[in-house]
């Protein structure tokens, strides 16, 4: 096991836990406040875009890749659409594992 | 546990893929089976490998998964109710099974939750998930090339899906579009590897000032 990848998982489990721990041991029976609810909805709505994005759109030098010559681009589109039309989730991420993978087999 | 069974196969496939992802991505079987018994937390693993894998900092890797987690306080606050006269010791135990497909499966049974209904879909659910990964990680370590069969764009596409399942109002798309816009600004613009907290945090909390809490 790699020292730093250690750190990391170990960091993780901490983290993780401060997230389930707290409130579930104050045993509060007041409800969390709209807004806060509101918030705590949003995060993972924002977060997996921040993530997704740029790695569909920049190339690993960093610069952008907004050409219709970038396979994840065509991927993403595939499985936005896919999602968006209620198919399964697992089917519309192999569609798209299987567009980046016939493009990149041409040259793309 | 008998009313969690229908969520085994697809978390044992969700694991699985994850295993198989993680493996190729460069984790070892150790340190894959090592996050899913201390973390045990689907989505902020999904998150966790590729930012591994492209060598970002620790404390980088460990910031996101706590935002990604963040949603747990949701969810450990709606089932307190009823963990009164637990334990303590118990719950400090009981917390590290808080998750997803659990909480949505009970609350949608009974609010609030069944406390020993909820503790039967935690074992059911963390069991498949455990021997997901595992069979997962096995499986993936026999494929050599992963670019090659585009296994290295199954990531982004896992978050992008994800995303559209839970699109529920108007505000929802302004938040992930604005966010996925944000994050690659600050990608493209500046070094480190800070854009997906500071995207995240941004965009959500400038959502939860401006649409109204009943959204929520």
């Amino acid at each position: 096991m790699r020292p730093g990848v250690l750190v990391t998982i170990v960091g993780m489990a901490a983290a993780t836990y401060l997230t389930r721990a707290p409130l579930l041991l104050a045993l509060s029976d007041r409800p969390l406040r709209p807004r806060l609810r509101l918030w705590l909805r949003l995060i993972p709505l924002a977060v997996l875009p921040a993530l997704a994005i740029p790695m569909v759109l920049l190339r690993p030098d960093g610069n952008p890749a907004l050409t219709p010559a970038n396979p994840r681009l065509w991927g993403a589109i595939v499985v936005l659409a896919l999602t968006a039309a209620r198919a399964n989730l697992l089917l519309s991420v192999a569609a798209g594992v299987v567009v980046v993978a016939i493009l990149r087999h041409f040259g793309f | 546990m008998k009313g969690s069974f229908p969520l085994v196969p697809s978390v044992f496939v969700y694991a699985t893929v994850w295993g198989g992802l993680a493996r190729q991505a460069g984790l070892s079987l150790g340190e894959i089976a090592l996050m899913c018994l201390i973390v045990t937390a689907g989505a902020s693993q999904f998150v966790a490998v590729p930012m591994i894998a492209a060598g970002f900092p620790p404390l980088a890797v460990i910031a996101t998964t706590y935002v990604v987690n963040m949603r747990h306080y949701l969810m450990a606050a709606t089932l307190a109710p009823a963990f009164r006269g637990f334990p303590r010791r118990w719950l400090a135990l009981i917390a590290h099974g808080v998750n997803d497909e659990s909480f949505a499966l009970a609350v949608a049974r009974r609010n609030p939750p069944d406390p020993w209904f909820f503790l039967g879909s935690v074992v059911a659910v963390y069991g498949s998930f455990i021997g997901g990964a595992l069979v997962g990680s096995v499986l993936g370590g026999l494929v050599s090339d992963p670019a090659r069969y585009g296994l290295d764009f199954a990531f982004p596409a896992v978050f992008l899906a994800l995303v559209v399942v839970q699109l529920r109002r108007r505000g929802d798309w302004a938040v992930a579009g604005g966010a996925g816009l944000l994050a690659l600004w600050i990608a493209w613009r500046f070094l480190g590897n800070w854009h997906i907290v500071v995207a995240g945090l941004v965009a959500s909390g400038l959502g939860a000032l401006i649409m109204r809490p009943e959204d929520a």
